[in-house]
């Protein structure tokens, strides 16, 4: 089960990209992003898990471009999604993987399995508000919007690591 | 590069990007990332708040015998998704059954345990902590902790049952047993002739020399049967015992002197046990299942050690030993162990010398050649020198070549063992 995820969310990925760029009329680089997600298949089969986090480091870079360059959002978000979803199941593969015959497995993947389905469902939902939302800022406000989101943040998770 | 970086950095570009290309895309691009970040950040756990312990079946098993260990785990806490609790087995301890690693997800207030059995060889275990690495589903924000445990296991030597081992000390103790004493009294067996005293049984009267003296009767006097002070000598000297790099006689040294320990504890006497090798390990005599118990323990601890002071066996010294006691020294012997063999035989002690033949072993272990031939040959010759000069002395050497089983090689020779009388002067 865990595999048949895995695997389709890299194809699902690679060919989101594939598919925003062949909209956008440049086909290499569809192609190279086919041909990104038949190696990181391969990197799946041969157990190179650091390939993983490369993959997602270029299927972010790729999607961010395509957004740049003006390519679908939704296949682009798409793209990056399930890369987020096969990069986090590479890792989850490789944590369950020295677990004993008799543990619990199954049901430690299914519980993980909803975990991610709802994360990413989440993660949908709220990209899909912030599309619809639709506000004009100009640039020094959103100058302002982005550095007020970083102190936030970084309080956010200082007041949640101390809590 | 941890996974959290990993996530931040990709955010962060991913922001930087969109506020310097000015389009808001590029932040909805960055959302589920970040909600997967705060979701990861919101489900970790601040500490592992567990409760961790192992229970042996045993503490002590022989050897290649399975001990099973138990692992219980009781979550204080909040839920964990994933955690790995892995157990430290000692090395050359082998897990035979079950797994000594497991992953599990841990409710708030559950417990949960694992066994898995491990088997090894001779020696004492101590079990180590029992690492937990738990973490929210993710795994993202995982945390990794040790948590102490006490465990220890004692794998006993291989004990070789010997019915009887024929010794013959100077002294015994008052308690009656089975070693002959030298002393006229109740017994098995003739000790000598003496004259009847009144209240002796029809049954010990010596009717032949009763008869040749009209006006006195003689009855017979049996040999009184006592128990004795044993005081058994393991040499741990790794001079001694590894031969042709890693390979060892110390296990053959070991498995006699555990066969020796409960043959001499199963006639009642009293037996003490000192390991002879990097340093000096004592079992102060005593008698019965306690005793036993404990010099299979020590028997269990014992190892080869090279060390400079217990290069030779001069701190042999006799005040370890009870006076005119029987000594049993189990070692391959060196060329120097005369000089310190042969003043405790003037001393009194009864020595009585097991050894494994180290010629034979190594020869085994080297390729034939003539050069291998001739200096086996040597090395033979110069055994029998050294064997015939302790004999000399009136210490009895019993050779064993452990490529025959102790009970097979040995132990039909303990039943009989014959003392060798003092010839002439040491030299």
């Amino acid at each position: 089960m865990m595999r048949i995820v895995l695997i389709s969310s890299i194809a699902f990925s690679a060919g989101s990209l594939a598919w925003g760029y062949k909209m956008l009329g440049l086909e290499a680089v569809a192609s190279a992003a086919l041909i990104g997600g038949a190696l990181w298949l391969l990197a799946l089969w041969q157990r190179w898990h650091w390939f993983a986090a490369v993959a997602l480091v270029g299927v972010v870079l790729l999607a961010g471009t395509g957004i740049v360059l003006g390519a679908p959002l939704s296949w682009m978000l798409a793209g990056a999604m399930f890369a987020l979803a096969a990069w986090d199941l590479t890792e989850f593969r490789r944590r369950v993987a020295i677990a004993f015959r008799d543990d619990d497995v199954r049901g430690i993947e299914r519980r993980h399995l909803v975990r991610l389905s709802l994360l990413m469902l989440g993660g949908l939902l709220l990209a899909s508000i912030a599309m619809l939302v639709r506000v004009k800022l100009s640039f020094e406000w959103l100058l302002l919007v982005a550095l007020v989101s970083a102190l936030s943040l970084t309080q956010f998770i200082r007041w949640l690591r101390d809590s | 590069m941890s996974r959290a970086l990993l996530l931040n950095t990709l955010i962060g570009v991913v922001f930087v990007a969109g506020v310097a290309s000015a389009r808001g895309e590029l932040f909805v691009l960055a959302l589920p990332f970040l909600l997967y970040l705060l979701i990861s950040l919101l489900e970790a756990p601040a500490d592992l708040r567990l409760e961790v312990d192992r229970v042996l079946s045993a503490e002590r098993v022989d050897a290649n015998m399975p001990a099973t260990v138990t692992v219980r785990v009781k979550n204080h806490g909040k839920a964990i998704a994933e955690v790995l609790v892995e157990d430290a087995v000692p090395p050359n301890l082998k897990v035979v059954t079950g797994a000594r690693r497991h992953v599990v997800w841990l409710g708030a207030g559950e417990r949960w345990e694992f066994s898995y059995a491990v088997a090894g060889p001779r020696g004492r275990y101590t079990f180590g902590g029992v690492s937990v690495t738990g973490g929210e589903g993710s795994g993202v924000f995982g945390m990794a902790r040790q948590f102490k445990t006490a465990g220890q296991l004692f794998v006993l030597p291989q004990i070789t049952r010997v019915r009887q081992v024929a010794i013959r000390p100077r002294r015994t103790r008052v308690y009656a047993g089975s070693i002959p004493a030298r002393l006229g009294g109740s017994g098995t067996e003739f000790f000598g002739v003496r004259a009847y005293q009144a209240g002796d049984s029809p049954r010990v009267m010596n009717w032949r020399a009763s008869a040749r003296h009209p006006k006195q009767l003689y009855s017979n006097d049996f040999q009184q049967e006592r128990v004795a002070d044993v005081g058994i000598v393991l040499d741990g000297r790794e001079r001694a015992n590894l031969y042709a790099g890693h390979h060892s006689l110390f296990e053959h040294s070991v498995l006699a002197a555990a066969a020796l320990c409960e043959a001499l504890l199963q006639q009642g006497n009293r037996v003490g046990l000192l390991t002879y090798g990097g340093y000096l390990e004592w079992s102060l005599p005593g008698y019965g299942k306690q005793q036993r118990e404990r010099m299979l323990h020590t028997l269990a601890r014992a190892q080869v050690g090279a060390s400079s002071v217990f290069s030779g066996l001069d701190h042999l010294s006799p005040r370890m030993f009870p006076v005119e006691s029987q000594i049993v020294l189990v070692s391959p012997l060196m060329r120097g162990d005369v000089d310190a063999l042969v003043p405790l035989r003037a001393r009194g002690y009864q020595v009585f010398v097991l050894s494994p033949d180290p010629v034979a072993f190594e020869q085994r272990l080297l390729a034939t050649s003539r050069e291998a031939g001739l200096a086996t040959r040597l090395a033979r010759l110069e055994r029998n020198l050294l064997i015939r000069r302790l004999q000399r002395a009136g210490i009895l050497v019993l050779e064993w070549d452990v490529a025959d089983p102790f009970e097979l090689a040995v132990q039909p020779a303990l039943r009989r063992l014959r003392y060798p009388r003092l010839v002439g002067r040491y030299v």
